[in-house]
């Protein structure tokens, strides 16, 4: 499968995970996105999951890593978009993702980022 | 054997009743849903709960939640842990769940069975919970002067 894009908007890096995510693919964002984090020092991070309808203990343990990596690089983790039912599966599942914060849609994830970025990303305004 | 029908259709409409009063998720302002819960939570009950309400959640994108237990009486271990489960299944949403309605028993139980609760926004009264709601959210509540209610109960005196 081709790599997750990941786009990044000033700060932040943003990507939408697609419907149908195999544990390695899960596993190869991960990397792709810390190596970016690094690589552009982003401080903010919106992983986009709407389109994710079924998930498991992976993923949801995957999911907390790339939240507790990123916060280890400096970067704030905000998940949006989660569909109920994975919501409740990840309750059930005793996986209550700690390590990122999340948000209900991409407009107020941002918002929750630009506390995190808006000194940092253009120093010149104000 | 009639008046067994006839019991069994009673049991069946109240059964009916008691399921549509179950779950009522209102919108009580925009962003802000609550659902009171009246008598005790199972599992089965959580679960309809849970459904309702984060579908709610993502239909409004609400982003508080305040859930009212006043009509809760016991809150034992289970129904702790039900209650914290839709908590963290509403956030994993982004929506904030604040427990209103706790009774002094009820905070010593919790205290004594050794819950942490420690995430979780609680406060004594529906109105506190809104007022809370109002804060997070940017709005503020200002009593006018000659408000209708005021100007209406002064009536009799005019």
């Amino acid at each position: 499968m081709n790599d997750i894009p990941i786009i990044r908007l000033g700060d932040a890096l943003i990507s939408t995970l697609p419907q149908d995510l195999s544990d390695a693919d899960a596993l190869s964002f991960r990397e792709a996105l810390t190596d970016k984090i690094e690589a552009t020092g982003a401080s903010g991070i919106l992983l986009d999951i709407s389109s994710l309808e079924i998930v498991d203990s992976f993923f949801g343990r995957v999911l907390n890593e790339i939240g507790a990596s990123a916060g280890l690089l400096g970067a704030r983790t905000v998940v949006i978009g989660m569909q109920p039912a994975v919501a409740m599966t990840l309750v059930e599942l005793g996986l209550e993702l700690r390590g990122v914060r999340t948000a209900l849609s991409a407009e107020s994830g941002m918002q929750m980022l630009g506390s995190a970025f808006n000194g940092r990303a253009r120093p010149d305004v104000r | 054997m009639e008046a067994g029908a006839d019991q069994q259709s009673i049991i069946d409409e109240q059964r009916q009743t008691i399921a549509e009063l179950e779950t009522p998720v209102i919108q009580v302002w925009d962003g802000v849903l609550a659902l009171p819960i009246v008598g005790s939570l199972d599992t089965y009950r959580t679960q309809t709960m849970n459904e309702a309400l984060l579908e709610k959640i993502v239909a409004t994108g609400s982003e508080i939640v305040i859930l009212d237990i006043t009509g809760t009486p016991v809150v034992d271990t289970a129904v702790a842990r039900h209650l914290l489960d839709t908590v963290a299944a509403a956030r994993l949403l982004g929506s904030e769940v604040f427990i209103v309605g706790l009774s002094s028993r009820t905070a010593m139980t919790l205290v004594q069975l050794g819950l942490d609760l420690s995430g979780v926004t609680t406060r004594t009264t529906m109105a506190r919970g809104l007022k809370l709601a109002f804060e997070r959210l940017g709005y503020e509540v200002v009593q006018r002067r000659n408000g209708t209610a005021l100007a209406d109960s002064a009536l009799p005196n005019a």
